[in-house]
């Protein structure tokens, strides 16, 4: 009984540092996805050659957004689709 | 689920369970090599950039050439990962794995080189406050922030099933293989969420891929450097990288296959068809390489002529004609001729097409710097000790890295075997159906 409880515990604390990956993957895109958006405003403000900005942002900032949009369709997928949530596996 | 691995996978795994005295002593040894490397940038960080064979007018050399290289050679994996798994090449499967390996590494490793040529590496920090994204150098860092994060995802995921077989039989660290494999247990729906994810990554990844090269020869390309202001640098570029990549991918199997004994997975047919793509990408290379030197001859422009005699006879001559023979000669005549074409023959191509496409960076780098179109006297680049240390640091960093992969993770995509063997006879069978005209009956 104990040792059931021990790897119920040990489990949540893997699923809890699993979110807590996907969380930080997600913090990594919209950081950078700002950093992109300041060095445009930066750009318009300076008059310094907007359009080639506003082209560059455009094309990068939808690709950081669906390779983390993937990850987390893999992590929500896997763990929806188990065979039962009380399985034992994290 | 897993436990009952067949007899011929369970040797992908003891690498992972059974350490060897050899792997710690290369560890160890490669670790030296690092940290003394380390010192080396410390030491050059302390005093400056003069430790360098650096000057003026030559403000570039080891560093940028090792970081087109190692960038190129990222080529190795994702893109041709990518595109063997969108052409459903059945031979890729043993191959992919260490492909994708190849890039996540040397991304890292490449990506830090112009940290390591900046002679103030503070100043790194000026791009999160005042960056100019129309700069080449930003698209540079754009693009290869998302190859990088695009490929360790192309790496990850399709390794979520072999996680998954080490997690269930209980492989230390149990934990880690827990937290990696996100509750893997192969049920048919998640076999399709993986397959689903692993098509839009393939797909997403070749143009990412083929985008990073083409930005880095932008950085040349975009100035008025004599030698550089070329309109098909990008392809050029992307051609180079595909083709050393390939090469370094076949002499990372070769290290693999006879360090684990994996002759009965890495099998000669393997390396006989990546020599052939290694062919046809050294005769593309030639190709453009021909094309660069003789638009660039026949304008005879005074300035472009100084740099093209500088590499044809000039101080570089020998790297020049160095790498002609590295990467058209030898290659050429050790994969056309039938009796030269085999495994050792692969082999020796291989190693120099990766020795060649160093020295074709160093010829682009190097030669234009030293012949400037301003009135300055030219310079000549001899690098130190701190460039060779940090050089030879950089590629103990790529083999420590695959060491420690190869320590906790199989090398050879194992459900991948295992599904070609269950399913892909039957699959290529009706595919090849489909192509041919159905018989007739009358």
């Amino acid at each position: 009984m104990a040792r059931k409880a021990s790897k119920k515990r040990i489990n949540d604390v893997i699923f809890v540092a699993q979110i807590i990956s996907l969380s930080m993957l997600w913090m990594f895109v919209i950081s950078l996805s700002l950093w992109i958006f300041h060095l445009l405003f930066l750009s318009i403000k300076l008059n310094d050659v907007p359009g080639a900005s506003v082209g560059i942002s455009l094309v990068a900032i939808p690709v950081f957004w669906t390779l983390v949009g993937v990850l987390t369709y893999v992590f929500v997928g896997l763990r929806r689709n188990r065979i039962s949530s009380n399985h034992g596996k994290s | 689920m897993y436990r009952d691995l067949q007899e011929e996978d369970a040797l992908l795994i003891r690498p992972i369970e059974q350490t060897g005295r050899g792997f710690y002593v290369s560890v160890a040894v490669l670790l030296a090599i690092i940290m003394a490397a380390g010192l080396l940038f410390v030491r050059q960080v302390y005093f400056g950039l003069g430790v360098t064979g650096m000057n003026e007018p030559v403000s570039w050399g080891f560093y940028i050439v090792n970081f087109v290289f190692f960038i190129g050679i990222s080529h190795a994996g994702t893109l041709i990962s990518a595109i063997l798994r969108l052409s459903k090449a059945e031979w890729r499967r043993p191959i992919t794995r260490m492909a994708e390996v190849i890039t996540a590494i040397v991304l890292a490793i490449g990506g830090l080189h112009p940290i390591i040529d900046l002679g103030r590496p503070d100043r790194l920090l000026n791009i999160f406050t005042s960056g100019r994204l129309q700069s080449p150098l930003l698209w540079d860092v754009t693009s290869i922030t998302a190859y990088f994060t695009a490929s360790t995802i192309y790496l990850y995921v399709p390794m979520i099933p072999d996680i998954a077989i080490l997690r269930d039989r209980d492989t230390r660290p149990h934990w880690l293989y827990k937290f990696l494999a996100w509750g893997w247990q192969g049920t048919e729906k998640q076999h399709k969420v993986l397959e689903r994810a692993i098509s839009i990554l393939m797909v997403m990844v070749i143009p990412i891929a083929i985008s990073v090269h083409t930005v880095i020869s932008y950085i040349f390309s975009m100035t008025l450097q004599p030698g550089w202001h070329s309109t098909i640098f990008g392809p050029y570029f992307v051609v180079g990288a595909i083709f050393s990549g390939i090469a370094a991918l076949i002499l990372v199997m070769l290290a693999f296959r006879k360090i684990f004994h994996l002759e009965g997975y890495l099998k000669e047919v393997h390396f006989l068809y990546l020599g052939r793509l290694l062919l046809i990408m050294s005769l593309l290379w030639f190709y453009f390489t021909f094309s660069e030197y003789l638009t660039g001859f026949f304008g005879h422009e005074p300035y472009e002529m100084k740099v093209f005699f500088y590499k044809f006879a000039g101080p570089y001559a020998v790297f020049f004609w160095g790498m002609i023979l590295c990467n058209f000669v030898v290659p050429v005549v050790f994969l056309s001729f039938k009796g030269l074409r085999n495994i050792t023959g692969v082999l020796v191509a291989s190693t120099t097409v990766v020795i060649g496409m160093w020295l074709e960076r160093l010829i682009i780098v190097v030669p234009s710097l030293s012949n400037p179109r301003l009135s300055v006297p030219g310079g000549l680049y001899i690098p130190t000790v701190t460039e060779w240390g940090l050089f030879i640091g950089a590629v103990a960093v790529f083999v420590l890295g695959f060491l420690l992969f190869s320590k906790f993770f199989p090398i050879i995509s194992i459900w991948e075997i295992r599904e070609g063997r269950e399913t892909s006879v039957t699959e290529v069978s009706e595919r090849v159906k489909k192509y041919l005209p159905e018989a007739s009956t009358t």
